[in-house]
């Protein structure tokens, strides 16, 4: 009885505990949107239009289906864009980690490319490919490959000697230690450059719709600008930053089940 | 180098075959003359350095504020736990949403493409400081402490040099991002330097193209200097760190 009663009082001091810590994680940005709100509300700025008034336009440029149309085109660029990098990077980066010799000669092309900045390609590609679709993936493949590409090769490196040592000591065969060592111990270093590569890619696909593009939500907001339709172009700045939320958080959430493992082992190091 | 080679050989064989036209891609000899034409002329070399200076204004704006709000959250608990859901945020919004913005408000200037750096950058690096700050070891702060030493001698002596790792990875990542925001400030927002003069080559029809190549490859260059001396900065300030390096660097690469 004694016990019990013991037990739900912490119960108690827990579920209060917890209710504080998520009020000072959440009591800032309410506070901050709430200011955003009450801020803009009799707004006659014409840059900072009220954010009701963005709000009520984006529900309706949803429901007649602009926003929509132009949404599913910029995630066409960005799933076929983004996919190609990500494949091109692994695969690369597996390969060149395979042949060290085509590292050391591919090395100084491959650094250029990366340093040179993404944006600057894009005239180049539209000279070669034309401005239609195909070169939009084209530019998000090229310019968000490298961080899967390096951390791909860097992750397999970088594998622990002792655990070669003992997979060596259990007699695995070679193709036993690729996959049983070698890639999960890889695996959250290349997530890292997978994620790396999204958020480049993200930003990749607005920049291509900002130059030499008639379609997409970069070119929506682009255009209302320029007809100084402010209110919508703050309703496509808000839907481009929900996407970059909703894409992180859904990757976030795959990368938890994905290296479930590897969290927990790291958990069960730090309370040794 | 031989990749290097084999890839400018590769370029020209398939202009001169005509796989690609001349509209399309000039043929390196066309590009490599009009590099040597173009590095000639002061309009270049003005364009670059109105490209380095923008970059750096907002490299170091970023920094200095980014690591300063960084130390001072990674201190405190109740604060950090507060900003944590705002800093993850604005992290994840892509900057570049609000350049049309950003024109509209500050014009096409470089001012424009340092508020740009700024909202890409800042995020992402205060973050990793205050990683950095709560990696350091309690024990060395309460010294300082009990050492009697002041706020911002701790700050110098104790905070930066304990959470560099972080910070120095932090400084990368905003350096790079720097760069490819100074020149979408350019390209798109019309800011000037390098970027600005890329587009105008592009505007300017079939004899500029091979102009505008050289102009990429040149930003390619800044690129590769900027990688280079972000590297050698790290080498130099963390040579004493190298040891710790590998364990307590953060897989990040962007």
């Amino acid at each position: 009885m004694t016990s019990t009663s013991a037990s739900l009082r912490s119960l108690g001091r827990t579920g209060w505990s917890t209710l504080l810590n998520l009020l000072l994680y959440i009591w800032l940005p309410v506070g901050l949107l709430l200011l955003w709100v009450a801020g803009s509300a009799g707004s006659r700025s014409p840059f900072f239009p009220p954010l009701t008034k963005i709000l009520i336009q984006l529900e309706s440029l949803w429901s007649d289906g602009t926003i929509p149309e132009q949404l599913v085109y910029s995630l066409s660029s960005l799933g076929m864009g983004y996919g190609a990098a990500a494949l091109i990077g692994l695969i690369g980066g597996v390969a060149l980690w395979w042949f060290p010799a085509a590292d050391r000669a591919a090395r100084p092309l491959l650094f250029f490319l990366y340093a040179l900045p993404a944006i600057a390609v894009l005239p180049a590609l539209i000279a070669i490919f034309g401005t239609g679709q195909p070169r939009q993936v084209a530019f998000i493949a090229l310019g968000a490959l490298w961080p899967t590409l390096f951390n791909t090769m860097d992750g397999l490196r970088s594998v622990d000697s002792v655990k070669l040592d003992t997979a060596t000591a259990m007699h695995l065969s070679r193709w036993q230690t690729q996959k049983w060592v070698v890639f999960p111990a890889a695996l959250p270093q290349i997530v890292a450059g997978l994620r790396a590569s999204l958020q480049i890619a993200i930003i990749l696909m607005i920049v291509s719709e900002l130059v030499g593009s008639d379609r997409g939500i970069g070119y929506f907001i682009l255009q209302s600008q320029s007809n100084f339709a402010i209110t919508n172009m703050w309703t496509g700045i808000l839907v481009l930053a929900m996407l970059g939320l909703v894409l992180n958080v859904v990757f976030v959430l795959i990368e938890s089940r994905v290296l479930r493992w590897h969290y927990r082992s790291r958990a069960l190091e730090r309370t040794r | 180098m031989l990749t290097v080679v084999g890839f400018l050989i590769v370029w020209q064989v398939v202009t001169i075959v005509g796989l690609l036209r001349a509209d399309q891609l000039p043929p390196v000899t066309d590009v490599v003359s009009s590099l040597i034409v173009s590095l000639g002329q002061p309009t270049v070399w003005l364009a670059v350095g109105r490209t380095i200076l923008t970059l750096v204004i907002g490299f170091v704006v970023t920094s200095v504020l980014g690591i300063i709000l960084g130390v001072l959250l990674g201190l405190s608990v109740p604060a950090r736990k507060s900003a944590t859901v705002v800093l993850e945020t604005f992290k994840a919004v892509p900057a570049i949403a609000v350049l049309p913005l950003a024109i509209l408000m500050l014009g096409s200037t470089p001012a424009m493409s340092v508020f740009l750096i700024f909202f890409a950058a800042f995020w992402p690096l205060t973050i990793q400081v205050i990683y950095g700050v709560r990696s350091i070891d309690p024990t060395s702060l309460d010294a300082a402490r009990s050492l009697g030493t002041g706020g911002v001698r701790t700050f110098l002596v104790v905070i930066i040099p304990s959470a560099s790792p972080y910070i120095v990875t932090g400084l990368r990542i905003a350096g790079i991002s720097a760069l490819s925001l100074t020149v979408i400030g350019e390209m798109v927002g019309g800011a000037p330097g390098l970027g600005r003069e890329i587009l105008i080559a592009r505007n300017n029809g079939l004899v500029m193209l091979p102009t505008m190549f050289a102009y990429i490859v040149i930003a390619g260059v800044i690129g590769v200097g900027l990688l280079l001396l972000l590297g050698y900065l790290e080498k130099k300030v963390m040579f004493w760190h190298e040891s710790q390096r590998s364990l307590a660097r953060p897989v990040d690469l962007r």
